[in-house]
C-alpha cells in the first residue's frame, strides 16, 4: 500500500511538482525579485535538488525509510516524536496552498457560489487520498503527467505570443540582497524535496534511479522557469498584481471569439493536476500521524481532512495574513524541517534493517 | 461395486426416497432370463430414444450380467460410470443423467444420456460484428467448452469443473492456459468460487458478484463476453475465464477498464482504422459522461467558456424555461433512462411506437411548450447515443453522468473536478487479482499501451500484456527474431 516506483517519483517531480508554483509564488516573487524571479527560483531549486539529491544517495545506501534510520540511531520514541514534529510541519505546509487553491477557484472558476461551499468537497477527497496510502500518490503521478504536459503547453503556447520577454532584462538588475530575499520569502513553495525524503525505504533502488530522478526534477524547474519568464514577459510590471497567474496569461488569444474560452480547458485539466498534488502534504502528514502513532490510515486522515476543513473557514478572508506568515516569519521553519533535518538524515545510522 | 445381492427394487425404494418429486421417472424392463432392471430419470431431460436404444434393447436381449462391469459391457453407452453413493446417485439424475440398477447388483450404473433443449449458436446479439465470427455462447456450458475448445485446441487449455448453488447445483468451469495465465489467479478464482454459498445462481454475474474483490464498486468487477473468438483471445493474453452453466456470458479475470474499449472487430480490419475507432470510443465515453456536467456549469457558472454566437443561440432558446439547468438536464437524463428501461423491456412492436412518441412527440412537445430548451435536448441526446459507444460501460456511464449533473448544477466546474479526483483515486488503487484497474494508465506500462489508446499493428503486438503476470511473455514470433525469454 505505501509502495511507489522510481517512474512515479520521476512523474512526482516532473508535472506535479510544478503544478504548486503557478498560484501565488511568482508573484510573491515579483514582490522581491522583480525581473530578476528567475534567479531567486534558480537558487530555491538548487536547494531543493540537493535534498533530492540527497534522497536518491541515502536510498542507494540503504533500503530503510526515515522513520527506520532515526530509530536505527537514537530509538523508536525519537522517532515517533520526529515523526510527529513532520506530521505538523507538513500539516502547516499544506494550508497555504489550500488557501492558494479556495481562492483560484473563487477567482477563476466561479462568480456566484461561495468559495468554500465549492472548496468544501476538497476535503473528502483529500480524506479518501489519505486513506489509500503512498500508492496512489504514484499511480495518480502516472496519470497526472500526460495531463500536466497537454494543459501546460497548450497554455504557454496560448500566452507566449503576448509576451515580451524582454521585459526580464536587465540581468541582475535587481540587488543580490533582494534576490536572496526573494528565495528566503519563498521557500515554503519548495517542500517537494522533503516530500521526497520520506518516500525513502518506499521505493527500490533501481539502475540509474538518480539520473532518472534528478533529470526529471530538471525537466519540471525547467517547466517552472519557463511559466515564471512568460509571466512575467505577459504582465511585466503589473505582474506583482496578477495572482492566480496561470489563469491570466492565455486569455488574450484573439481566436477566443469564435471558439470561447478554450483555455479554461486546459486551465481545468491543470487545476485537477493542482487538486492530486495539494493531497500529498495531507497524505504525508497522515503517513507521518500513523507511523508515529502506530495506527491505520482511516482516523488520522479524518482528523486531519477535517482539521485542514476547520482552519480553512477559520481564515476564510485572512489569505493574505497568512500568506505573510507563512513568507515572512515562519521561513526558518520551512528550512529546518525541509532542508536541514533531511541533510542530517545522512549522519543517521544506516545499519541493519530492523524487523 | 458391492456383489451383495440386492433386489432392483430396494434400490429404486432407496432413490425414490431422496428424489420424491414427480417428474423423477422410472423405467422398468427385464432382461433375456427375467432378472429385473430399472431405469430412473429426469422426465424432459433424458434421451429417452436412446435410453431404449442403447440401454433397454441390448440388456433385454442378453442375460443378467453378474457385475457392473458385464453390465457396461453389454450397453452401448460412451459415457457409464459405476456410483454407490444414493445421494450422488440422485444429483445425477437430477443433472439430466439415468440411474440404471439391475436386480443382483449392488449400487448403480450411471449413464450419460442427457438431452435437453437448447438455442441454436447464433450472433449475440449484445456484440454484432461486422467482420470476424459471429458464434456465440449459449446457455449450456457443455456446448459453451466446446465453442471454446474448438478455438484453442491445445492440451495447455484447461478447466476446473466446479458445483455452486445449494438447490441450483450449476455447473461452473474456470478455464486458463497453462503457462500462459497467472496460476495463482486460478487459485483464487477457483477457492473464491468453491466458497459461494447460496441457494441459487441463474446467472454467470452472480459469480461475478462473489469474485468480486470490492462489490460494492460502481465499476465492473468483471469482464464479459458471448462470443467464443473475443474468450479465446482474451484468454491468449493470459486471463482467465469463468463458464456457468444456464448462462450466455463468459466471464474473465483479471478485469482491466481499458478493454471494455476494445472491440473485436478492432483486430480484423487495419490498425488505423482500429485506432481511430478506439480513439472514438474514448471519446465518446468522455463526452457522454461529461457534456452534460459542462454545458450545466458553463451556463451556471463559466459562460466564457460557450463561444459567443452559441451563447446568443442557448441564451435565445433558454429564455423562459422554468427549471434550472442543472435540473433540467437532470430530469432530461432522468427520461432518457426510463426510455431505455421502457424499451428494453417492452415489446418489440410496442418499443418502436414507444420510441416514436418518446423522442419526438415528448421531445418536440416539451421544447415548444417551454418546459424544456431544444439545446438541452440535444445535450441529452448526444450524450445518451455516446454512451453506446462502449455497450459495456452504459450501466457506469449512466449513473456517472447524473452524478456530474448534480455536481455540475450545485457547485460547478470544481465540483466535476474534485468528482473525477475522487473516482481517479479509487481507480488507481483499485486491484483485483493483482492487475490494477486502471493498468496501463496507472500504473503506466509502456509496452501495454500499444493495445488501448491505440492499436497497434499485430507484429507489434508480440508480447503478451505485461499486467497479467503470466510466465510465457511472447506470443508471436517473427522470423528470425529472436525470443527474450526462450518461451513459445
Amino acid at each position: 500500500m505505501d509502495k511507489i516506483k522510481v517512474r512515479q517519483i520521476c512523474f512526482f517531480l516532473a508535472a506535479l511538482m510544478p503544478a504548486a508554483k503557478m498560484l501565488v509564488y511568482p508573484t510573491t516573487l515579483v514582490y522581491r525579485s522583480k525581473n530578476d524571479l528567475l534567479f531567486s527560483a534558480l537558487i530555491n531549486f538548487a536547494l531543493e535538488g540537493g535534498i533530492v539529491a540527497l534522497t536518491m544517495l541515502l536510498a542507494k545506501k540503504t533500503k530503510m525509510t526515515f522513520f527506520e534510520l532515526i530509530s536505527n540511531t537514537f530509538g523508536n520514541v525519537t522517532a515517533k516524536i520526529v515523526y510527529a514534529l513532520f506530521a505538523l510541519f507538513f500539516f502547516g505546509a499544506a494550508l497555504l496552498p489550500l488557501m492558494e487553491q479556495k481562492n483560484f477557484v473563487m477567482q477563476v472558476m466561479y462568480e456566484n457560489v461561495p468559495s468554500i461551499i465549492a472548496f468544501a468537497p476538497f476535503f473528502f477527497v483529500c480524506f479518501f487520498a489519505c486513506v489509500r496510502g503512498f500508492k496512489s500518490i504514484g499511480r495518480i503521478a502516472d496519470i497526472a503527467l500526460p495531463l500536466f504536459i497537454l494543459s501546460f503547453a497548450v497554455l504557454m503556447l496560448l500566452a507566449v505570443p503576448h509576451a515580451e520577454l524582454g521585459a526580464l532584462l536587465p540581468v541582475r538588475g535587481v540587488p543580490l540582497k533582494e534576490v536572496l530575499k526573494g528565495s528566503l520569502y519563498s521557500v515554503n513553495w519548495y517542500t517537494d524535496g522533503a516530500l521526497v525524503f520520506f518516500f525513502l525505504g518506499h521505493f527500490e533502488y533501481e539502475d540509474r534511479a538518480a539520473v532518472k530522478v534528478l533529470s526529471s526534477y530538471a525537466a519540471g524547474c525547467a517547466a517552472v522557469l519557463l511559466f515564471l519568464a512568460l509571466f512575467y514577459g505577459v504582465f511585466a510590471d503589473i505582474a506583482v498584481r496578477q495572482q492566480n497567474a496561470i489563469a491570466q496569461m492565455s486569455k488574450y488569444t484573439t481566436s477566443f471569439t469564435s471558439l470561447g474560452r478554450v483555455d479554461l480547458f486546459f486551465i481545468f485539466m491543470l487545476a485537477l493536476v493542482m487538486i492530486f498534488r495539494l493531497c500529498i502534504p495531507v497524505q504525508v502528514c497522515v503517513h507521518c500521524v500513523c507511523r508515529s502513532l502506530g495506527v491505520k490510515p482511516l482516523i488520522p486522515a479524518a482528523i486531519v481532512s477535517a482539521a485542514l476543513f476547520g482552519l480553512t473557514l477559520f481564515l476564510n478572508y485572512s489569505f493574505l495574513e497568512l500568506q505573510t506568515l507563512f513568507t515572512q516569519k515562519l521561513w526558518f521553519v520551512f528550512l529546518i524541517f525541509a532542508y536541514l533535518i533531511p541533510a542530517a538524515a545522512l549522519l543517521l545510522k544506516r545499519g541493519e534493517r530492523r524487523a | 461395486m458391492s456383489e451383495k445381492k440386492q433386489t432392483c427394487k430396494d434400490n429404486i425404494k432407496k432413490l425414490k426416497d431422496i428424489l420424491v418429486a414427480e417428474d423423477i421417472l422410472v423405467f422398468s424392463f427385464e432382461t433375456a432370463d427375467g432378472a429385473a432392471c430399472a431405469a430412473v430419470y429426469t422426465d424432459g431431460m433424458t434421451d429417452k430414444a436412446l435410453l431404449g436404444e442403447q440401454v433397454a434393447r441390448p440388456l433385454a436381449a442378453e442375460r443378467a450380467p453378474e457385475n457392473a462391469k458385464q453390465a457396461a459391457k453389454c450397453l452401448q453407452v460412451p459415457e457409464c460410470k459405476e456410483e454407490n453413493d444414493f445421494t450422488k446417485m440422485a444429483e445425477e439424475v437430477l443433472a439430466g443423467n439415468v440411474a440404471l440398477f439391475i436386480d443382483g447388483i449392488g449400487g448403480a450404473l450411471i449413464l450419460g444420456l442427457k438431452k435437453i433443449s437448447l438455442r441454436a449458436i447464433m450472433e449475440p446479439p449484445s456484440s454484432i460484428a461486422i467482420k470476424g465470427p459471429r458464434e456465440g455462447f449459449i446457455e449450456d456450458i457443455k456446448t459453451n467448452m466446446s465453442l471454446l475448445r474448438n478455438r484453442l485446441q491445445t492440451p495447455k487449455l484447461r478447466f476446473y469443473n466446479l458445483v455452486a448453488g445449494k438447490q441450483s447445483r450449476t455447473k461452473i468451469a474456470v478455464g486458463y492456459l497453462d503457462g500462459i495465465a497467472d496460476e495463482k489467479t486460478v487459485q483464487k478464482i477457483v477457492k473464491k468460487i468453491e466458497e459461494i454459498d447460496i441457494d441459487g445462481i441463474p446467472d454467470s454475474s452472480y459469480v461475478g458478484k462473489f469474485l468480486a474483490e470490492r462489490p460494492q464498486s460502481l465499476f465492473k468487477p468483471t469482464g464479459t463476453t458471448e462470443k467464443p473468438d473475443v474468450l479465446a483471445a482474451k484468454m491468449l493474453e493470459g486471463r482467465v475465464a469463468i463458464l456457468v452453466d444456464g448462462s450466455p456470458i463468459a466471464l474473465t479475470l483479471p478485469y482491466l477498464l481499458t478493454e471494455d474499449f476494445q472491440g473485436a472487430q478492432d483486430y480484423f480490419s487495419s490498425p488505423y482504422r482500429a485506432s481511430v475507432s478506439r480513439f472514438l470510443r474514448f471519446f465518446g465515453v468522455f463526452l457522454s459522461v461529461f457534456l452534460p456536467a459542462f454545458y450545466v456549469s458553463a451556463q451556471l457558472f463559466k459562460l466564457q467558456l460557450l463561444p459567443f454566437s452559441f451563447l446568443l443561440t442557448i441564451s435565445g432558446s433558454i429564455q423562459g424555461i422554468p427549471l434550472s439547468p442543472g435540473l433540467e438536464l437532470f430530469f432530461l437524463l432522468l427520461v432518457l433512462e426510463i426510455l431505455i428501461e421502457a424499451s428494453v423491456r417492452m415489446p418489440k412492436y410496442v418499443a418502436l411506437a414507444l420510441s416514436v412518441i418518446g423522442a419526438l412527440v415528448l421531445g418536440d412537445t416539451a421544447v415548444k411548450a417551454g418546459l424544456v430548451s431544444s439545446s438541452a435536448i440535444i445535450i441529452m441526446a448526444l450524450s445518451g447515443i455516446a454512451a453506446y459507444t462502449v455497450p459495456d460501460l452504459v450501466g457506469t456511464v449512466s449513473v456517472l453522468r447524473i452524478a456530474y449533473v448534480v455536481v455540475a448544477g450545485s457547485i460547478g466546474t470544481f465540483g466535476v473536478l474534485l468528482l473525477t479526483a475522487l473516482i481517479l483515486y479509487y481507480l488507481v488503487t483499485s486491484d483485483a487479482y493483482g492487475s490494477p484497474m486502471l493498468a496501463p494508465f496507472a500504473p503506466l506500462i509502456a509496452r501495454d499501451l500499444k493495445d488501448t489508446l491505440y492499436k497497434a499493428s499485430l507484429f507489434a503486438l508480440d508480447k503478451r500484456p505485461k499486467v497479467f503476470r503470466g510466465k510465457n511473455k511472447t506470443r508471436l514470433k517473427r522470423t528470425g527474431k529472436k525470443v527474450e525469454n526462450g518461451q513459445d
